[in-house]
Formats: C-alpha cells, structure tokens, sequence
C-alpha cells in the first residue's frame, strides 16, 4: 500500500523528518505500507542526500522524495493515506477525493488556526489530528474505516445566497 | 479665522454623518433588489488573493450561473501569476460547458498593486497601502465615470471579497465612492473555510463594512450577529 505525505508550498521540516523516522516507517511497515511518496516543498531534510529527488529504501519502506509538481491530484487518488500539513486547500482536496487523511498542524506558525480547523474536522469524524511526537502511535491505532465521509462540493449553497443578495430569489 | 474653524467643522461633521449613513443604511435598511428581473444580468468582481484564498474564491464562483452573472472582472494583485492563471482555467472549464450568446468578451483580468507583501517592513507599508488604495479608487470611482453608455453604472453590481490585505483597500475605495454619492457595488465577504473558531484580520476589519457577512463553521455566529452561515461554501 501507498502512504503519500505532504507539506504544501509549506516549510514543515519536523514533518517530513517524522516521516522518515525510524519509528513512523517501522510503524508504517506493519501496517502494510510499501511505499512513500513524500512532497517536501520548501522543507529541508537531513541527511543532506534525501534533499535531492531520489528514491530510497529505509527500514523496509520504498521512499520516493520529490518537492513540488503542478498538481498533487496523482498522487492523492493513487494513495491508500495521506499525512498532510493542516492547510485548508490540501484538506479540502484529500477529503473530496474520499482518501484517509491524518493531519499534522505546523505548531511553529504564529496565528496557528490550522489547529483549530483540524481538531473541528476531527470531532466531525473526517480526518484523524496528531502531533509529530503522536504520529506513530495515531498512524498504529488509524482506522480508515472510522471516517466519516466528507460532503462533495454543493455549490447551489452559495450560488443560493449570491442570487438572495442580487434579487433574483 | 473662526469662519474657516466653523465652515471645516461642518464639512467634517457632514462627512460623519455621511460615513455613518453610507455605513449603516446598507445594513439596517435592505436595499432595494439590484436586479429585480430574472432575465438580466448582473456583473461581478472576484478579488483573488493569493495562494488558498484564490483557490476558495474561484471556488466560489464556479458555483455560479456565469450565463447570468456576466461579465466576469478577476481582480489580482500584482505578479501573482498564479491567481491569473486558475482564474483563467475556470472561464475555460465554464466556457466547455456553457455556449455564451454572443461574442462579447465574458471577462477580464485586472491587475492592482499590493498593500502589503509578506515579510514588508511595517514602516514601507504605509506608502504601498496608498499607492494600493489609489489604484483601487481609479478602478472604482474614475473608471466608471468614463465608460462610454453607461453613465451613473457601479465599477460592478457586485464585489466578493475574502481576504487577505488588499481586499481591505479595495473595500475602502467602494466605501469612498459611496460617501461621495457614486454608484457602487454591494460587497460580500466570505470568510476562509480555514477559520473556524475567530475572523482572521480581514473579517474583523470588513465586519461591519460590507453589505453581506458570510462565515463556514456554526462557532463564528455570533448572537444577534450580521453574520450569514449555510455550511461550508467551497
């Protein structure tokens, strides 16, 4: 199986270091994932080596790092899990695509409202949140069957209110 | 010399009066319908913000009927490719789907200067937020003053706002066209899916000045609030 990490346009250095931790790989290993894909867009890995696009193998999981493409779209609808940043947009999309989601909000920025928006998306039952240091743990205990699906895109909601404000309802 | 203190006094005090008119009327008391007819069409400004708050914002307006709200104006800041681009992308997905009646360009792009880039200096933003607000008062108040045939029209019928900086300016300009008497366009502002339990800075500062309030998440209705709620929106 397929496990897809992702940090945005983002800088999210512990995110992608926990991802190639031994720990987390082990972890993903038993519960059957192969293979990571890991878009690391401005984060910096150490070692030196896994900054350039490479594939690797590390505690028995295929790791293929790359930092950005036009769209993440393949990658998504090919994965069995994603692990995201909390941004709003890769949310959005990982949901709509119906993919097992767990979040990781960056505890390093400022105005931290991606933490709020992951815990609200959580008590709906859409995705799990963690933390860098609950990550192995949350991806051992993860049920994808658990999840709530989330509503596919309703545009009639807004279009509603725009024709209210225009006086065409 | 008191002459001149009492006639600025009262130029100022028409002026107060005026904001908190222009303000406050398009609150409290509806506006008439700015289209009462189903037939017509009502033009639009999308501003686009960059990064997520274009994403959200062309996903607002992908949910609309672009036969009837037309022509389309994408308002972007300056050197943000990206925005053009996806905004471009969706009149080209909506023109596959739609067959548009005549050969009239259905939108267009402007382009107007930042208030505020990140990571700027507080103290160069004041001198960039002016340059910003004159751009947005030409695009406003001048431009439509010299359309020809269509004297006494808004710049648009209606302005969607949702963040971040440059929103703010654009929305002071519709408030400046208003105070002096010139049509303007409604506003709406849409606040991100991604605030969940506050408004981010843009909100709380156009809160009270924008014809319609939208939030995503049930937490950030306030009781007695202006604030319109149905779900999330993109």
């Amino acid at each position: 199986m397929l496990v897809f990490v992702t940090v945005g346009s983002t800088r999210f250095d512990a995110l992608v270091q926990a991802a190639i931790s031994e720990p987390v790989l082990s972890t993903l290993r038993n519960s059957g994932y192969g293979r990571l894909v890991l878009q690391r867009g401005n984060s910096v890995i150490e070692p030196e080596e896994f900054n350039e696009e490479s594939t690797i193998q590390r505690h028995g999981v295929d790791i293929e790092i790359w930092r950005f493409k036009p769209s993440i779209y393949a990658e998504c609808e090919q994965a069995d899990l994603v692990i995201s940043h909390a941004g709003s947009g890769t949310i959005l999309d990982v949901l709509r695509l119906g993919k097992p989601l767990i979040v990781v909000p960056n505890p390093t920025l400022l105005d931290n409202h991606q933490e709020e928006l992951a815990s609200a998306l959580q008590i709906l039952g859409h995705l799990k949140a963690t933390s860098i240091q609950d990550l192995a743990s949350t991806i051992a205990s993860f049920e994808p069957r658990d999840l709530v699906p989330f509503p596919p895109f309703d545009g009639t909601k807004f279009s509603k209110l725009v024709d209210e404000e225009m006086g065409f309802i | 010399m008191s002459n001149c203190a009492t006639i600025l006094l009262s130029f100022l005090s028409f002026f107060c009066v005026r904001l908190f008119f222009v303000i406050f009327s398009s609150r409290r008391i509806r506006l008439a319908p700015a289209n009462p007819r189903p037939s017509q069409t009502c033009s639009i400004a999308i501003f686009l913000g960059s990064g997520g708050h274009t994403t959200e914002a062309l996903k607002l307006a992908s949910a609309l009927d672009f036969s009837r709200y037309s022509p389309r104006t994408y308002i972007v800041s300056e050197g943000d490719a990206f925005s053009a681009q996806k905004a471009l992308a969706l009149e080209h997905v909506k023109a596959t789907d739609h067959v548009f009646s005549d050969d009239q360009p259905q939108h267009k792009l402007l382009t107007i200067p930042r208030a505020r880039r990140v990571y700027q200096s507080l103290l160069s933003t004041p001198p960039d937020a002016v340059k910003s607000l004159l751009a947005c008062m030409y695009l406003v108040s001048v431009r439509p003053l010299f359309k020809k045939g269509a004297f006494r029209q808004p710049f648009v019928d209606l302005l969607i706002l949702n963040g971040p900086g440059t929103c703010v300016i654009l929305c002071a300009a519709v408030l400046l066209n208003r105070l002096i008497g010139l049509p303007s366009p409604r506003m709406m502002y849409v606040e991100s899916f991604a605030r969940v339990k506050s408004l981010s800075l843009s909100g709380k500062l156009l809160y009270h000045f924008t014809d319609r309030f939208v939030v995503q998440w049930p937490d950030l209705v306030q009781p007695g609030g202006r604030e319109v709620y149905r779900g999330c929106l993109v």
